[in-house]
């Protein structure tokens, strides 16, 4: 069995990075995920100044405090980004692709970044509209599928699926060389909706209609709803209270994805107190 | 928990006399695997007020084509032959007790 860690921390903007360091004070055995620049929102800051104790400092200043900060205190970042967290009950289930990784308690951390659901795209999800086309693809052995796709990673996932699909539409929403089976045809055009009766039946884009059975739509970052199903969310921001708890035992969350003012002080201060909330759920335990 | 198929179904499912939840799910379907020892937690605060089952999709695509199955998992409640609500995706062991005790 893969080792379990006490918390896990998805996110390593300053909600993350602040979870981090106060878990680690409180010697708790925690896993950080994130990037090696922390965060992009962090980098394109051009000038803060409602940072108490460092006035007038530019994003990438700021950026490379931290990183003194946390190499400081021998955090590491691990530079995955989690597909779907699952909560097993005793323990949570955090997956990139194939990989798995296991810990007690997780505070979420990711910011917000998502990308707009398209028209139809959560009405019809899981009655043909999804987001893991190597997951369901058997399911459409045959039949006409549509993949909408934001990044590299799912020309991958396409070749998968056209071996199954009877017939397979790849639309693009990024630029770029495609290496896809020749039997995909590439739509270069603009999805607006997906409709259908009771399940997805069409993709409608600006300047034509698919007719589909299924479409799989692939993102760089999905809704921690998504992220984590059974998360219950308040509009796009996920439902916490003063100690950052979810509706789920054991999760909590901290920074711009709980909800606005999206600011650094407010992120590292929910940061901390998820943190806090998660070591005395542990001690309790 | 009891391993439906074609064979089996009508018997087991259809002609039940307690409600039955039924676990669409297949070998290569990772978030099935994670639902499985979730929903088996589920069945142990359940039962014996009804009945838990598995159908594999892939050794009973009829059935999956009847339902509609178009992404797993998805979990259904039957009650005197008819489905009563349908849950798609992993969900955490509260959520499914009360998507069953809902149902019931
Ligand atoms: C141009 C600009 C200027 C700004 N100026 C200011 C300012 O002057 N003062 C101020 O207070 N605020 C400012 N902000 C707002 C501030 O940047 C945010 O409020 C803050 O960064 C939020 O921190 P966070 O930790 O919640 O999320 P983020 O900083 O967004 O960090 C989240 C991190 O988590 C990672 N992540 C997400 N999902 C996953 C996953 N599934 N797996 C692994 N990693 C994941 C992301 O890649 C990212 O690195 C500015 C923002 C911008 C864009």
């Amino acid at each position: 069995m893969s080792e379990r860690y006490d918390i896990a921390i998805v996110g390593s903007g300053p909600a993350g990075l602040e979870a981090a360091i106060n878990a680690v004070i409180r010697n708790k055995k925690i896993i950080l995920f994130g990037t090696e620049n922390l965060s992009n929102k962090l980098i394109k800051a051009p000038k803060i100044n409602n940072y108490l104790g460092s006035f007038d400092v530019t994003g990438k200043e700021l950026m490379q405090k931290f990183k003194e900060h946390i190499s400081a205190m021998n955090i590491n970042i691990v530079e995955e980004r989690i597909n779907n967290i699952y909560a097993m009950g005793e323990y949570f289930a955090l997956m990139v692709n194939e990989k798995m990784y296991e810990a007690k308690t997780v505070i979420l951390a990711g910011g917000v970044e998502y990308t707009k659901p398209l028209k139809g795209e959560e009405e019809f999800l899981g009655k043909g509209v999804g987001y893991c086309a190597t997951c369901d693809a058997p399911l459409y052995k045959g039949k006409k599928v549509a993949i909408i796709a934001y990044n590299k990673d799912a020309e991958k996932d396409a070749n998968y699926v056209s071996e199954l699909a009877g017939k397979l539409y790849y639309v693009p929403m990024y630029e770029g060389e495609y290496s896809l089976n020749s039997s995909i045809e590439i739509i270069k055009d603009k999805p607006i909706e997906i409709t259908g009766d009771t399940s997805a039946e069409k993709l409608i884009l600006k300047n034509e209609e698919l007719n589909v059975d299924g479409v799989f739509v692939l993102k760089d970052s999905v809704s921690p709803g998504q992220l984590m199903p059974g998360l219950e969310m308040e509009g796009e921001h996920i439902k916490v209270n003063r100690n950052m708890e979810t509706n789920i035992a054991g999760c909590f969350a901290a920074g711009d994805c709980v909800g606005k003012p999206y600011q650094f002080m407010k992120a590292t201060g929910e940061g901390q107190i998820a943190a806090l909330s998660a070591v005395s759920y542990l001690d309790k335990k | 928990m009891l391993h439906v198929n074609q064979g089996s179904f009508v018997k087991e499912v259809l002609e039940s006399d307690k409600p039955v939840v039924v676990d669409f799910w297949a070998e290569w379907c990772g978030p099935c695997k994670m639902l499985s020892p979730v929903i088996e937690e589920a069945e142990k605060e359940i039962a014996p007020k009804a009945k838990f089952v598995k159908i594999n999709v892939d050794d009973n695509p009829a059935l999956a084509q009847q339902f509609g199955i178009a992404s797993i998992p998805t979990v259904m409640v039957f009650d005197k032959g008819n489905v009563k609500d349908t849950m798609i995706g992993f969900r955490p062991k509260n959520d499914i007790v009360n998507f069953v005790e809902r149902n019931l």
